[in-house]
């Protein structure tokens, strides 16, 4: 064993608290570095499980509508924090974190995630789900409601997602698969667009790169008015398209009725439509070569 | 009348401001010429992502001050000022083609600020970066000048420059650790060069409704990676 390691152990301390909550109530969880973790239970309660230095301090104090998680070190503000969470399934989660990655797991309430530096992982959440990290990868999946995701630097990614949806990055790519919505917006500076979900009538959908390639999958039946504006780039269909109206950079055609309106631009890449099918084989392989 | 004249006048139609008979033979013509029809369907979507712009509410105590300083709204509202759906809704959108794209694109960059423009006839209307009309020796024609864009530009230029202060405060003051200071000046150089990219794509093609568009779309990206940037600096004491 290293000095380190001795060190390590000397300082670290265990920290399990639980409290009572009612519905209502909502989590609300600060921490400066480490990683905030919340699975869900159905009891009616919170358990804050944490493992951080022993001169630091965990508060956890249950008020009228919020549970607070927060860390106090006798020296300033608390470095490091490693929190397992157990909280209702039904409880809004509201967590921040500086140089932190957050996960989540199984809740079935609205989600507030916001991290500096770390990862975001959910797996479910409904309501209003606002997940964003400067220098992580955001991850949503098996989630419904209205949904805004952003990064900085990093990839965005949805899988199984019912809703509303906002994903927005400068530098990643941004993919979504196994979506049910009628209201995407998907924006990056630099990097791949990939949708992979439905095309409902009336629906509005815009995905838009600078640098970098949008494919997209449209389903046999959808009933949409296409519009696709490229720079420097090609446009690439596994069906045929019937052009109605061009301009410069911009061309539309329609597909069934057009009752749906998809926007597909980017000013550096190409633009490709498949069958579900076709797309996710060649995404699959294209993941696969890289 | 020519096709010219009558691509002049769409806005007009999409307003609502033209005659029955007006109407009627704007309508005739745009069915049989596809190049109006592909610029009447172009400016029915630069209007409907206009009306349909989200006016986030501020995240960061700077917005405030700055929204002010390019005279937006930073949210809230003060007493006498309509609201936002009533703002959506009387927002018209009245100016020739090259007008009305950089209108939409001055909405699409202040946007998302809780920005308001009054958009309405007579009121700063904004070419593109560098105006060249669609239409060669029509700029003076029925429309007002194109005043506008020149003082918005300026507008998001201090809201830039001061955005770049704070953030270079939180980085020498060291709220902002190194790595994150890193990513963030990589990703507003990967944006500048977007913009400088569309800068250079509108130059050659001023009329462009989708460099337009484009290029705001970026420039707005940039300012709410400023703002976000700033409210990313924790206090660390």
């Amino acid at each position: 064993m290293n000095v380190a390691a001795v060190v390590a152990l000397v300082v670290t301390q265990q920290t399990d608290t639980t409290v009572p909550v009612r519905a209502g109530m909502r989590l609300d969880v600060e921490n400066f570095g480490g990683e905030i973790v919340v699975r869900a239970w159905n009891q009616n309660s919170v358990r804050v499980q944490a493992t951080h230095s022993s001169r630091d301090r965990i508060d956890v104090s249950a008020e009228r509508t919020t549970v607070n998680v927060r860390a106090e070190s006798r020296r300033g503000l608390a470095q490091m924090v490693e929190y397992q969470i157990t909280a209702p399934t039904w409880m809004p989660l509201n967590l921040h974190g500086v140089s932190t990655d957050i996960e989540v797991d199984g809740t079935q309430a609205a989600i507030t995630a916001e991290t500096v530096q770390g990862e975001l992982k959910v797996r479910g959440g409904s309501g209003q789900l606002s997940l964003k990290s400067v220098q992580g990868a955001v991850k949503l999946q098996n989630a419904k409601g209205h949904i805004d995701v952003y990064s900085v630097n990093e990839g965005l990614t949805l899988e199984n997602v019912n809703g509303d949806i906002s994903a927005e990055t400068v530098s990643g790519d941004v993919t979504l698969q196994g979506i049910e919505s009628a209201n995407v917006e998907v924006n990056t500076v630099s990097g791949d667009v990939h949708y992979d979900g439905t095309i409902k009538d009336g629906g509005h959908y815009r995905f838009a790169t600078h640098n970098g390639d949008v494919t997209l999958a449209v389903p046999e039946r959808a009933n949409v008015t296409v519009s696709v504006a490229t720079f420097n780039g090609d446009f690439d269909s596994c069906f045929p398209v019937s052009v109605t109206t061009t301009t410069k950079h911009r061309f539309s055609f329609t597909i069934g009725s057009g009752s749906a309106r998809l926007e597909l631009e980017t000013f550096n890449g190409d633009i490709k439509l498949c069958r579900p099918g076709q797309l996710h084989d060649k995404h699959h392989d294209d993941q696969e070569d890289n | 009348m020519t096709r010219d004249q009558w691509t002049d006048r769409l806005s007009e139609y999409l307003d609502g401001d033209l005659g029955v008979a007006e109407r009627a033979a704007l309508e005739a013509h745009v069915a049989s010429c596809p190049a109006c029809e592909a610029i009447l369907a172009e400016l029915r979507r630069v209007v409907a992502r206009a009306q349909a712009i989200h006016d986030l509410p501020p995240t960061t105590d700077l917005w405030p001050a700055i929204a002010q300083q390019i005279g937006v709204s930073s949210g809230g509202e003060p007493h006498g000022v309509v609201s936002l759906a009533a703002r959506r809704a009387r927002r018209r959108l009245s100016f020739t083609v090259p007008q009305l794209a950089a209108a939409a694109a001055v909405l699409l960059l202040l946007g998302s600020g809780g920005a308001y423009l009054t958009l309405q006839r007579g009121t700063s209307p904004v070419p593109p970066p560098r105006p060249r009309s669609l239409e060669p020796g029509r700029e003076g024609g029925r429309r007002p000048p194109l005043v506008g864009w020149e003082k918005t530009r300026a507008k998001y230029d201090v809201a830039v420059a001061e955005l770049e202060s704070a953030l270079e405060q939180g980085r020498k003051s060291g709220r902002l650790d190194s790595a994150t200071v890193r990513v963030l000046d990589q990703s507003l150089v990967t944006i500048d060069s977007a913009i400088v990219q569309a800068r250079r794509a509108l130059a050659a093609d001023p009329g462009s409704v989708y460099l337009n568009q484009h290029l705001a779309d970026t420039m707005r990206r940039k300012l709410e990676l400023l703002r976000r940037a700033s409210a990313f600096a924790p206090a660390r004491t």
